[in-house]
C-alpha cells in the first residue's frame, strides 16, 4: 500500500514536473530594444504591417542601432484574425518576450480584444490597419489610461467626410448622378459609415439614397439584392463591404448589373484584386487609407517599395498595402521619439516624444504623406472634434497640412489602377464598367 | 418581382440540393453526420481552382480532377475514420470535425488565406422574363438538377443503388439478404465525396473560396437534411427548396441582413415539432 | 473511504498548482489562465454531454449567454461585479431552458444540431439586433476586470476552476452522479426502472449552465472585451468538445486535463512553429490523440494507475 502510493505520487510529480517544463523558452538577454508584431501571419493585410515592420527595423540596424548602438530584435506573434488568438498574443509579446513597443496589423474587434492587456501592461503601441473612430474615442475620453496607443491610420470618419467630397466633386458634378442605393454589410464597420453617409450624403453632395439593403457577409447569391437594387432605379450603387468582399464585386461583374458601383472594397486594396478576382475588377472603384497602390510615390516610399520587392519578389502581396508603409514609418516614428525620450520608458515622456513627431514626406517640393498625430485636445477644424493620437490627417483641399485620409482608386479593364481623386494625388480618371451605359 | 423571386429561388434552390445531397447519402446510409462534408465541398473548389485557373488547364479535365479529389477524399475518411468509430455516431461526428479543422490549417498553407474568385464556368448573362441571370449559375442549376436526376435512377433501377437503400432501410435486414454494408458504405462515401466536390466547384463559381467557406455549406447541408428528413433524397430536394426561396424571399422581401437566422430557426421549428423531418421516415 | 483516498490526489494536484507562481513565469501563467477557463467550460458540457449523453454542439451558446449579460450591464449601466456575475449566472440557466425543451424531445445527433443552430442564431442576433448595446460584429471592450495581474488571475481561475472540479467529482459519485449516467447508458430502462428523467435531465442542463455562466461571466471580465466571433465561433467550440474527449468524457478530471494539453500544446508549439503550420500541427496531434485513445487520456491513466497498483502489490 505504501509502495503503491509512494509509485503514484511519482509518477503525479512527473506529470507535474513535465508541465512546468512545457514553460515559456527563457527570455533573451537584455541588450537588444525588443518589438513585437501582432497582426495574422498569413493574410496580405498582415504581411503587409509584418513586412513594412521588417525593413524599417532592418534599416535601423544596419544604420547602427538605436539609443546607443543597441540593435532591434522582432518577435511576432499570430493572431489567425482570431480574438482570443490575439489576447494570447498580447499577453505572449509582453510576458515572455517583454517587449518594448508593439506594432500591429490588427483588424476591428482583433484590436478591441488586445486593447485591454494593453491599458494592464501599458506598452506603447501602433496600430496600422484598424480604423475604428471608437478605440480613438477612448483616447479622447480616456487619455491616461490609452495615451500608449497610436493609430497610423486615418479613422473611419475621416475617411466617410473625404467620401462625401468625392461624391460632390466626381459623382455629382462630373457624373451628374443624383440618386443612389447603399449596399451595406452587416457589420459594425458597415453600419458606423452608412451612419455618417447617410448624414452627409444628401445634404454636403447632393445625393439622394434611395435604398439602403443591408446584407448578410454569408450571402451566397447577390442576384435577388442586385435585382432590389436596380429596381428603385438609382444613378449608381454605393457598395460598403469589408468582410468577404470579392463575392459581391465578382457577382456584380458576372451579372453585369447595369448600375455604376463605387464605395469600400477591401478587396480592390491590394494588386493580387486582380488576379483573385481572375481578371474580373474592370470598372469598380473603392476608397483607400493612403498611400494606395496605384498612387505616384515620393522618394521615400520609393525606396521602401523597392527593397519590399526584392525580399519578396512574387510572393504575395506584391506591394503592401497601405498598412505596409504605415508601419514603416510608423516604426521610425516611434524609435525617433524613443530617442528623444530616451526610450520607451518612462512611458510619460516617450508618450510626448511621440506626440511631436512630424515626419513630412515632399514629393517634387509638394507635401504628400505627413507622419503627425493629433495631440490631446487638438481640434480638426472641419469636423469639429478631437482625433487625439490618430495620424494627422488633412480633409480640407488643398491638404496643405496633410496627406488626406484617404483617396479614390480605380480598376481599369486592362488591370491597371489608378487615383482619381483628389485631383492633387490623381492620376486616372473615374470610369464605370464597360456594360453601364 | 414576383418572376424574379421565382427564378432566383429556384437557381439557388438547385444549388443547395446539390450542396446536401452527398450529406443526406451518408446520414442515411450510415447514421451519422460528416463534419467534414464541409471540407470535401473546399477540397473541390481548391482542386478547381488549382487545376483550371493556376495550371490553366481546360474546364472539363479540371472538374473531373476536382471530383476525383472529392472521392479519394470521401473513400480515405471512410477507410481511415469512420470503420474506427463505427459504432458511435458521434465519435465519427467529433473526428470528422476535426479533420474538417485539419483541412482548413492546410488548406491556409498550400494556398494562403487570402480569398480567390473563380472565372465562370460560362461567362456571360441570360434575361429570363426580364430577370438578369448569369449563365453559370443557370448551368450550375442544369447540372445539378441533371446529377440529381441521375442520382434517383442510380438509386431506384440498378443493383448497386437498391442495395444502398436496403442498407440505408435496414442493415441488419441487408446484411442477410447478401449485401455487405460496409462495402455499400464504402461506395456511398465515395460517391459522397464526388458530388460534395461538384458543388464545391459550383459553390465557388458564385461565392469565393477562402479556408473558411467550410462552415457555411455545412450548416446549410445539415439544414436541408434535418428540414427534409433522413433517408429521403426526394425529401431534401424539396427542403433545399425550402430553404432556397426563403432565403429569397427574406433577402428580397423581409430584410437581408436576416437571411442566416431564418435558416436555424427554421432547423429549430422542424425539429420541435416534427422531429424525423417533414419527409423523413418513422425514426430518430 | 475510496473517495477520502482520492481526494488526497485533489490536494496533491491544488497544492502542486497553488506552488507553481513561484516556479514559472508570468508568461506561463497567463496560458494556465486560459487552460483553466477552458476546463470550467470543459467540465460544464461533460456535466451536460459527457453525463448524460446528450452531445451539446452549442455549449458557446450558454457561455455566451453569460457573457454579454455581465458586459452590458457593467458597459452600459455600470452595474457592479458582484451583482451583474450572478445576474449573468441566472441568465444563463434560464438560457439553458432553450436546450433543455430539445431534449424532451431529441437525442443523439439530432439534438447537437439543434444546439448548433442556437449558438449560430444567437451569434447571428448579436450583430443583427441592438448593435448599440451589444457593439454589433466588434462587441464590447474596455469591460470593468475583477482584479489585474497574471498571478492573480492565476490563482482566482485556479480557484474557481478547483472548485467546480472537486464538487462536481464529487457529485458523480453520489448516487445522482450514477443515475445521471443510466440516462446516458439506455434512458428508456432508466425511466422504467422508477428514475424520473425529465427531473434528473433538467438538473443536469441546469447545473451545466450554472458552471458555464459563472465560466463565461469571469472569462469575459478576465479578457475585458467581448466579441461574437470569439465565443460564438466553431473553433472555440471545437476546443471545448476537444478538450472533454481527449481528456475523457464523463470524468471531471478528463476534461481538466484535456483543456491544459489542448492549452499548452497550441502554446509550447509557438516559438518553433509561429506561422500557419502551427494550426496544422495542433490539429493533426489531436486527430491522432482521438484517434488512439477517444476514451481520453483519463483511460490511459486510469490502466497505467492499474498497472502501477499491480505491480505495487505483487511487491
Amino acid at each position: 500500500m505504501k509502495i503503491k502510493f509512494a509509485l503514484k505520487a511519482f509518477l503525479a510529480a512527473a506529470v507535474i514536473m513535465s508541465a512546468y517544463t512545457i514553460a515559456a523558452p527563457a527570455s533573451a538577454d537584455e541588450d537588444p530594444v525588443v518589438v513585437g508584431f501582432i497582426g495574422s501571419f498569413d493574410s496580405d493585410v498582415g504581411k503587409s504591417t509584418l513586412r513594412g515592420a521588417e525593413i524599417a527595423i532592418e534599416e535601423l540596424n544596419e544604420a547602427g542601432g538605436v539609443l546607443g548602438g543597441r540593435q532591434i530584435k522582432l518577435v511576432k506573434a499570430d493572431t489567425r484574425e482570431d480574438v482570443a488568438e490575439g489576447i494570447k498574443a498580447y499577453e505572449y509579446l509582453n510576458e515572455v518576450e517583454k517587449v518594448d513597443f508593439i506594432v500591429s496589423g490588427s483588424i476591428d474587434d482583433v484590436s478591441l480584444g488586445w486593447l485591454p492587456r494593453m491599458t494592464e501592461y501599458r506598452t506603447p503601441t501602433l496600430d496600422t490597419w484598424t480604423s475604428f473612430i471608437g478605440i480613438i474615442d477612448k483616447v479622447v475620453e480616456d487619455y491616461d489610461k490609452y495615451k500608449m496607443y497610436f493609430m497610423n491610420v486615418a479613422n473611419d470618419y475621416a475617411l466617410a467626410m473625404l467620401y462625401v467630397d468625392f461624391g460632390k466633386d466626381i459623382l455629382a458634378k462630373k457624373m451628374q448622378w443624383k440618386t443612389v442605393v447603399v449596399l451595406q454589410e452587416d457589420t459594425a464597420f458597415g453600419g458606423g459609415v452608412f451612419e455618417l453617409i447617410d448624414q452627409l450624403l444628401a445634404p454636403e453632395a447632393k445625393i439622394e439614397i434611395v435604398d439602403h439593403i443591408v446584407y448578410d457577409v454569408n450571402t451566397v447569391d447577390f442576384a435577388p439584392i442586385y435585382s432590389k437594387a436596380v429596381q428603385a432605379t438609382p444613378d449608381f450603387i454605393y457598395l460598403i463591404s469589408s468582410v468577404r468582399s470579392q463575392v459581391p464585386s465578382s457577382q456584380y461583374v458576372k451579372l453585369q448589373v447595369p448600375l455604376p458601383m463605387t464605395g469600400i472594397n477591401v478587396a480592390a486594396l491590394g494588386m493580387e484584386f486582380w488576379g483573385d478576382t481572375g481578371g474580373m475588377g474592370g470598372g469598380l472603384s473603392t476608397l483607400s487609407p493612403i498611400p494606395s497602390i496605384g498612387i505616384d510615390m515620393d522618394d521615400r516610399s520609393k525606396a521602401m517599395l523597392a527593397k519590399y520587392q526584392a525580399k519578396h519578389g512574387d510572393n504575395r502581396p506584391v506591394v503592401p498595402h497601405f498598412n505596409g508603409f504605415n508601419a514603416y514609418f510608423g516604426i521610425y516614428n516611434a524609435f525617433a521619439a524613443a530617442e528623444r525620450a530616451g526610450g520607451f520608458a518612462p512611458l510619460d515622456k516617450w508618450v510626448t516624444e511621440m506626440e511631436n513627431s512630424d515626419t513630412k514626406i515632399y514629393k517634387d517640393g509638394e507635401l504628400w504623406l505627413r507622419y503627425a498625430y493629433w495631440k490631446p485636445g487638438e481640434i480638426e477644424p472641419r469636423t469639429e472634434r478631437e482625433y487625439t493620437h490618430n495620424i494627422k490627417f488633412d480633409i480640407t483641399p488643398p491638404y496643405e497640412d496633410g496627406a488626406p485620409s484617404m483617396v479614390v482608386i480605380q480598376w481599369y479593364t486592362d488591370g491597371s489602377v489608378k487615383v482619381v481623386y483628389p485631383e492633387k494625388y490623381a492620376n486616372g480618371d473615374f470610369s464605370v464598367p464597360p456594360w453601364v451605359k | 418581382m414576383l418572376s424574379q423571386i421565382l427564378i432566383q429561388g429556384f437557381l439557388l434552390s438547385g444549388l443547395y440540393g446539390l450542396l446536401a445531397v452527398g450529406f443526406t447519402m451518408i446520414f442515411s446510409v450510415g447514421r451519422v453526420l460528416n463534419l467534414a462534408f464541409g471540407a470535401n465541398i473546399m477540397i473541390g473548389g481548391y482542386v478547381y481552382f488549382a487545376l483550371a485557373q493556376e495550371a490553366a488547364l481546360p474546364k472539363l479535365p479540371s472538374f473531373i480532377g476536382a471530383v476525383l479529389a472529392g472521392v479519394a477524399f470521401g473513400v480515405v475518411t471512410y477507410l481511415i475514420l469512420v470503420r474506427r468509430f463505427r459504432d458511435d455516431p458521434i465519435a465519427v461526428e467529433i473526428s470528422t470535425l476535426i479533420l474538417a479543422v485539419v483541412m482548413q490549417a492546410l488548406i491556409v498553407m498550400i494556398f494562403s488565406p487570402a480569398p480567390r474568385s473563380m472565372w465562370p464556368l460560362l461567362p456571360g448573362v441570360a434575361h429570363i422574363y426580364g430577370v438578369a441571370v448569369s449563365l453559370n449559375i443557370v448551368l450550375a442549376t442544369v447540372v445539378s438538377w441533371v446529377v440529381l436526376g441521375g442520382l434517383l435512377v442510380f438509386v431506384h433501377k440498378t443493383h448497386l443503388g437498391r442495395a444502398i437503400r436496403a442498407v440505408s432501410m435496414d442493415p441488419k435486414g441487408a446484411t442477410i439478404s447478401g449485401i455487405d454494408p460496409r462495402q455499400i458504405s464504402l461506395v456511398t462515401w465515395g460517391l459522397s465525396g464526388a458530388l460534395g466536390a461538384m458543388a464545391g466547384v459550383f459553390l465557388a463559381t458564385y461565392t469565393q473560396l477562402d479556408p473558411g467557406m467550410w462552415v457555411f455549406p455545412l450548416i446549410t447541408a445539415v439544414a436541408v437534411v434535418i428540414v427534409g428528413g433522413i433517408g429521403s433524397i426526394i425529401g431534401s430536394l424539396i427542403a433545399a427548396h425550402i430553404i432556397g426561396f426563403m432565403e429569397t424571399i427574406t433577402t428580397t422581401v423581409i430584410a437581408a441582413e436576416l437571411r442566416g437566422v431564418f435558416t436555424m430557426l427554421l432547423i429549430i421549428i422542424v425539429l420541435l415539432v416534427v422531429p424525423k423531418g417533414l419527409f423523413g421516415r418513422e425514426e430518430i | 473511504m475510496g473517495v477520502l483516498v482520492s481526494l488526497r490526489w485533489w490536494l496533491v494536484f491544488g497544492v502542486g498548482m497553488c506552488l507553481l507562481p513561484l516556479v514559472v513565469s508570468t508568461g506561463t501563467l497567463r496560458i494556465l489562465v486560459f487552460a483553466q477557463f477552458l476546463a470550467i467550460f470543459a467540465m460544464s458540457w461533460d456535466i451536460l454531454s459527457g453525463r448524460t449523453g446528450y452531445i451539446s454542439f452549442g455549449h458557446p451558446f450558454l457561455i455566451g449567454i453569460a457573457g454579454y449579460t455581465t458586459a452590458m450591464l457593467t458597459y452600459h449601466l455600470g452595474v457592479p461585479l458582484y451583482f451583474s456575475i450572478p445576474a449573468a449566472v441566472v441568465a444563463t440557466m434560464i438560457g439553458s431552458i432553450f436546450f433543455f425543451i430539445p431534449a424532451l424531445r431529441t437525442r443523439g445527433t439530432y439534438f447537437a444540431v439543434v444546439t448548433l443552430a442556437f449558438m449560430e442564431v444567437l451569434y447571428h442576433l448579436m450583430q443583427v439586433v441592438q448593435p448599440k448595446l451589444t457593439g454589433g460584429t466588434r462587441g464590447l471592450s474596455g469591460l470593468p476586470t475583477i482584479i489585474l495581474g497574471a498571478v492573480p488571475n492565476y490563482y482566482l481561475s485556479f480557484g474557481v476552476m478547483f472548485v467546480i472540479g472537486v464538487g462536481l467529482w464529487l457529485l458523480i459519485r453520489t448516487r445522482l452522479g450514477t443515475a445521471l449516467s443510466t440516462i446516458r447508458m439506455d434512458e428508456d430502462a432508466a425511466r422504467s426502472s422508477g428514475l424520473n428523467t425529465t427531473k434528473l435531465k433538467l438538473f443536469a442542463f441546469m447545473l451545466s449552465a450554472f458552471v458555464a455562466g459563472i465560466g463565461g461571466a469571469l472569462y469575459t471580465h478576465y479578457l475585458g472585451s467581448i466579441a461574437p466571433r470569439g465565443i460564438f465561433d466553431i473553433s472555440f467550440l471545437f476546443s471545448i468538445l476537444i478538450a472533454a474527449l481527449i481528456g475523457g468524457a464523463g470524468t471531471i478530471v478528463g476534461p481538466i486535463m484535456g483543456a491544459y494539453f489542448l492549452t499548452l500544446l497550441l502554446e509550447f508549439l509557438r516559438p518553433y512553429l509561429p506561422g500557419p503550420e502551427r494550426y496544422l500541427i495542433y490539429g493533426a496531434i489531436t486527430l491522432l490523440a482521438y484517434y488512439y485513445a477517444p476514451k481520453g487520456f483519463h483511460n490511459i491513466f486510469g490502466l497505467l494507475w492499474q498497472r502501477l497498483g499491480a505491480l505495487g502489490r505483487r511487491e
